[in-house]
């Protein structure tokens, strides 16, 4: 493929282009993009140092695992003297002084950022609508609607946008209920969400920590896997982060299932689904079953509470990690006459309606008479559907459903919070279990737009999860459609 | 007033922990630095930053578990406590709520001479806050976060003290056992130490009144000022017909009266939950165990054993026993000589006290001197020199102007001992005393002193006490 | 379902709502938890809640001091500051 990092790679090796071409190429189509992908794109100056390092490395024949390869980051990450928003009035002035864990792999590893993503605020949204720097538009349109600006999906929306345009070769985004993988299947990109712990939560501007998770959006599953590669290290700073043996991720992803595969389709999953979104499922079996992959229908019990948990749990942490935005030692301050003015007008005109609502929601379920009721409810329920992903997981390597119930849908369509809420329905159940999960392009809609199927596979088997979903990926060949 | 009303006492005691860093940052633990010179990403709350665990912290807890009898809980759970203020960055702080380290303790404190047991609740790690500074500007306030972060044990005792004397006491017992096992440096001027008191009255014997809780005590004359008021104050609005409301309160130290805070528009509820950052300790038993060892003595053993084992009269004991570094030097002197514990004692609390207080040292830095001392007190028990040269030369000794025999030699004051020569000595002074001879032998013991008197005279007051009068004695009576 | 008090909640929440606003939010509120309350059905009664998917113990760190930023590092985002310290109008307690 054109854009993967390892053409990319062999191009900068065989000096068909230089590390300086490469960025320059990349900026000025970033530059002239009408989607509102970045937030801030950083122009050359910025990185010229990298990239000479980088070239240097090109021309003494020992290239990093990344070297040159310019990446989109999420502006959710805390970049060392990049400007950090979390698309966030609040935080719009906001430079941090310190690298996050995985960026600062990413660096290690030879990487040039080009900017930082547009996404939804503080990572809450699932159509990138809810952005203070506006929505970002999806590249893609609906050949019976061509004139429609449709969404991205969120909360990555800026992310998948950027790599769907070509803007970026690959965006690091995070996911908490799917916001790497639902914008990764709207925009037509691979979106993988790690096992919980694997990548470290140090330095990401938190949203829901018990979910947040670091991922990459590519092109492709290869490039997933090499980008995964650098950013699953363990971290001793983040007390969650999981110190087991890490595989290399990309070495023998083609390889041939050598055992025979089972994979469980939820068949609760796919009640009340469209014909598109049902044919992505029918496409993926056909495509697989020839290589000795077996498919059995599994029934979830837990399903239909899964986002009434999550909507309980998530906004919960999230009023809790957003109280330390305040206009008193970073972001924005608004006047006031006191010190409580100063508070209350700092957050009130910081927050968008969406982080506001969630916030409000957090500080109800936690509020003294509901917490029971509620918070303490949903982390019981939590434990039922975990049980109930391991449920199945006796019996199958792995699970396959949509990633999305539908496709693309148009900016401003959506003005019900729940409606959007119900975006992430196929989504949501993963995180809570904290598995991992991936989202490959599978085909497109009558509409024309890009449809995506998720992998989900058991803890820390993301090397099996990216060889079922490159194998997926080659027969399914969506990119070439 | 009347005086049928009794007072009902609870206290949340927080002990900073001395420890090298904080609770969940590697920032320097403490006091006395320049503003936010302690302060990295984590204290000051930045986004994406994450707290990670100084086990220190929960072997000091261990410890304190150990001795004030608590139940050692192997499972506990740090959770976030949710309010706003500017001196808290991450608005919330980090603390034990459902699951804390330590349960069901206690301690005996001592109440007019006797032992009371003061039941303890609970005992939890989290994290201090930071200072707003007012005094500076009159508009603005600034602010410190040098102090967040600091490792605090709130201790929380059941509502069994019933009076500011046992308050104190008890207090002071804390304090005195969180520095005997070394988990708090117990400097309370600078906060290491603080109190809320739950104070609520009642009539003798009758039902609990509602309680008002005094914030942030952190001197003992601050802690006796403000229950006195607070009980004054309570039992007025009551016997006015008024109704206690449950209030927070601040002790102004300028004026010795408590006030309530500015009451807020609705309660507070602190939304605690488990913070979703931090996983749940889990201690093995050996962990706990490990502890044990470094707990060491307590004041209260220690006390027994001065008492019992060395002879040391009660009084002493206690004043040597209050704070460890006085037991410590007590008993490395004893380790290196052979006099009498219960003579070192006496010197210990008299002269050297003396001059540690008039010099304003640390008890600790005589450490270093014990030779020095013990030697000086051998001469002096071992009468090669009087009690009165001795007191002469101990400033000379804890100076470092040389070791006690070279001034004792300097300065002359070695004792006459010889009893020949003695004896020679008091022989002249017996010349021409018929009299009074005579007068001692028809039973008039006052002649004695005035022998001694004379005679020590004759020796410029070098000669040794005991021995003329003893020789004093053998001479009279013949 | 109880009324939601929203004044409470922004309240806790450190938010001014518009008055506008309020009635917005109210009833937003409200339809989530409602459509929140399924959970209610569940009998859960012998199940612990899950803190954490991860559940191991908490990890620890030696009692070492490390500095790695200056004072400036951590003032240098401050909106208003007076020499190393933070500043702000007047507390009132």
């Amino acid at each position: 493929m054109k854009n993967s990092i390892s053409h990319i790679k062999n191009s900068l090796r065989n000096k068909k282009i230089s590390v300086e071409e490469l960025y320059d190429e990349f900026l000025i189509k970033a530059k002239s993009s009408k989607n509102n992908t970045f937030n801030l794109l950083l122009d050359k100056e910025n990185n010229i140092l990298s990239i000479k390092e980088s070239q240097k490395r090109y021309e003494n024949g020992n290239p990093l695992p990344l070297d040159g390869i310019p990446l989109g980051i999420k502006d959710l990450f805390c970049t060392k003297g990049i400007r950090t928003t979390a698309s966030s009035k609040i935080l719009s002035n906001f430079t941090p002084n310190y690298e996050s864990f995985v960026t600062q792999k990413l660096l290690d590893d030879g990487s040039i950022f080009i900017g930082k993503n547009n996404c939804d605020e503080f990572a809450m949204g699932s159509s990138n609508e809810t952005s203070f720097f506006g929505p970002v538009k999806n590249p893609w349109k609906n050949k019976n609607y061509p004139t429609d600006d449709l969404v991205p999906g969120g909360s990555s929306g800026g992310s998948a946008a950027a790599v769907a345009e070509g803007t970026c070769v690959a965006s690091l985004g995070t996911d908490t209920g799917g916001s790497i993988r639902q914008p990764a299947s709207l925009c037509g990109i691979v979106g993988l969400k790690p096992t919980f712990g694997s990548c470290s939560r140090w330095g990401i501007v938190a949203f829901a920590s018990s979910l947040d998770q670091a991922g990459p959006l590519t092109n492709s599953v290869e490039d997933a896997a090499l980008i995964l590669n650098s950013i699953n290290k363990h971290d001793f700073n983040d007390t969650t982060s999981s110190n087991h043996f890490r595989e290399d991720y990309s070495n023998d992803i083609n390889n041939k299932l050598d055992q025979k595969i089972k994979i469980g389709i939820p068949s609760d999953y796919l009640k009340d689904v469209s014909g598109d979104i049902l044919s992505q499922i029918e496409n993926t079996k056909k495509a697989l079953i020839k290589h000795n992959v077996e498919f059995v229908d599994v029934e979830f019990k837990t399903t239909e509470y899964a986002l009434s948990t999550y909507y309980i749990l998530a906004p919960a942490e999230a009023s809790s990690n957003l109280a330390r935005y305040d206009g008193i030692r970073y972001g924005v301050r608004e006047d006031g006459k006191s010190l409580d003015d100063i508070y209350l007008n700092s957050r009130t005109k910081g927050f968008g309606d969406e982080v506001t609502r969630r916030i409000l929601i957090g500080a109800y379920v936690l509020s003294a008479g509901y917490y029971d009721a509620y918070y303490r409810q949903a982390q019981k329920v939590r434990r039922l559907i975990k049980d109930d992903f391991q449920r199945i997981f006796n019996d199958v390597d792995f699970i396959l459903t949509p990633t999305t119930p539908n496709e693309a849908f148009k900016i401003g369509d959506k003005l019900d919070p729940i409606s959007m809420y119900k975006n992430d329905i196929y989504t949501v159940p993963t995180s809570l279990a904290g598995l991992p999960g991936i989202s490959i392009p599978s085909g497109l809609s009558t509409n024309g737009l890009p449809l995506g199927i998720q992998f989900i596979g058991n803890y820390f088997e993301e090397k099996k999860l990216l060889q079922i979903a490159a194998l997926a990926e080659k027969e399914l060949n969506f990119n070439e459609q | 007033m009347s005086n049928n009303w009794e007072m009902v006492i609870g206290l949340e005691v927080h002990a900073q922990l001395n420890t090298s860093s904080k609770l969940f940052s590697s920032s320097p633990n403490q006091f006395g630095s320049e503003p936010n010179e302690n302060v990295n990403f984590i204290d000051s709350g930045m986004p994406g930053m994450l707290p990670v665990m100084n086990f220190a912290c929960i072997e000091m807890a261990i410890k304190t578990g150990y001795a004030l009898n608590f139940n050692i809980n192997k499972y506990s759970v740090f959770e976030r406590k949710n309010y706003f203020y500017p001196d808290l960055p991450q608005g919330y702080q980090i603390s034990q709520f459902e699951f804390p380290i330590l349960t069901e303790g206690f301690i005996n404190i001592d109440n007019d001479g006797n032992q009371k047991k003061i039941r303890i609740e609970r005992a939890h790690l989290e994290q201090d806050a930071g200072k707003s500074i007012h005094d500076i500007d009159p508009k603005f306030s600034f602010i410190d976060l040098n102090r967040v972060g600091t490792p605090l044990l709130e201790i929380v005792s059941y509502p069994d003290l019933s009076s500011a004397e046992e308050v104190v006491s008890y207090m002071s017992s804390l304090r005195q056992v969180l520095m005997y096992i070394d988990v708090c440096d117990g400097n309370m001027q600078e906060g290491s130490l603080r109190a809320d008191v739950n104070l609520s009255v009642r009539k003798k014997g009758g039902e609990l009144g509602t309680r008002c809780e005094i914030k942030n005590l952190n001197s003992f004359k601050f802690i006796r000022q403000a229950i006195e008021y607070e009980f004054k104050r309570q039992i007025d609005v009551i016997e006015s017909g008024g109704k206690i409301e449950q209030n927070t309160m601040l002790f102004d130290t300028s004026t010795g009266e408590t006030r309530a805070m500015r009451s807020k528009e609705f309660s507070h509820d602190y939304r605690y939950f488990p913070d979703p950052d931090l996983l749940p300790v889990n201690l093995t038993q050996d962990q706990i165990d490990k502890v044990k060892t470094s707990v060491g003595e307590l004041p209260q053993a220690k006390l027994d054993k001065f008492i019992k084992d060395y002879k040391v009269d009660k009084d002493i004991a206690k004043i040597i026993t209050v704070e460890k570094q006085n037991a410590i030097l007590f008993e490395k002197m004893i380790s290196e000589t052979d006099v009498k514990p219960k003579f070192i004692a006496a010197w210990l609390v008299g002269d050297i006290f003396a001059f540690i207080k008039e010099n304003n040292l640390e008890v600790s830095s005589l450490n270093e001197k014990t030779k020095e001392i013990t030697d000086l007190l051998k001469l002096v028990s071992d009468d090669v020199i009087s009690n009165k040269a001795g007191k002469e030369i101990l400033p000379k000794v804890l100076n470092g102007q040389g070791k006690p025999s070279d001034i004792v030699k300097e300065l002359g004051l070695e004792q006459v001992s010889d009893s020949g020569e003695l004896e020679k000595i008091i022989d002249e002074a017996l010349i021409g005393e018929e009299e009074n001879i005579s007068k001692f032998q028809s039973g008039s013991d006052r002649v004695l002193g005035y022998f001694v008197g004379k005679c020590l005279k004759a020796t410029k007051g070098k000669g040794n006490p005991k021995l003329i009068n003893k020789i004093l004695l053998d001479r009279l009576k013949k | 379902m109880s009324e939601i008090d929203i004044k409470r909640i922004s309240y806790l929440a450190k938010l001014k709502l518009p008055l506008e606003k309020e009635e917005f939010y109210a009833n937003s509120l409200k339809d989530i938890i409602k459509w929140v309350d399924n959970l209610k059905k569940i009998d859960t009664s012998k199940t612990e809640p899950l803190h954490n998917v991860t559940e191991k113990t908490v990890s620890i760190r030696n009692d070492e001091i490390n500095k790695s930023n200056s004072v400036n590092d951590v003032l240098s985002n401050a909106p208003d500051r007076a020499q190393n310290f933070f500043k702000v109008p007047k507390v009132v307690e």
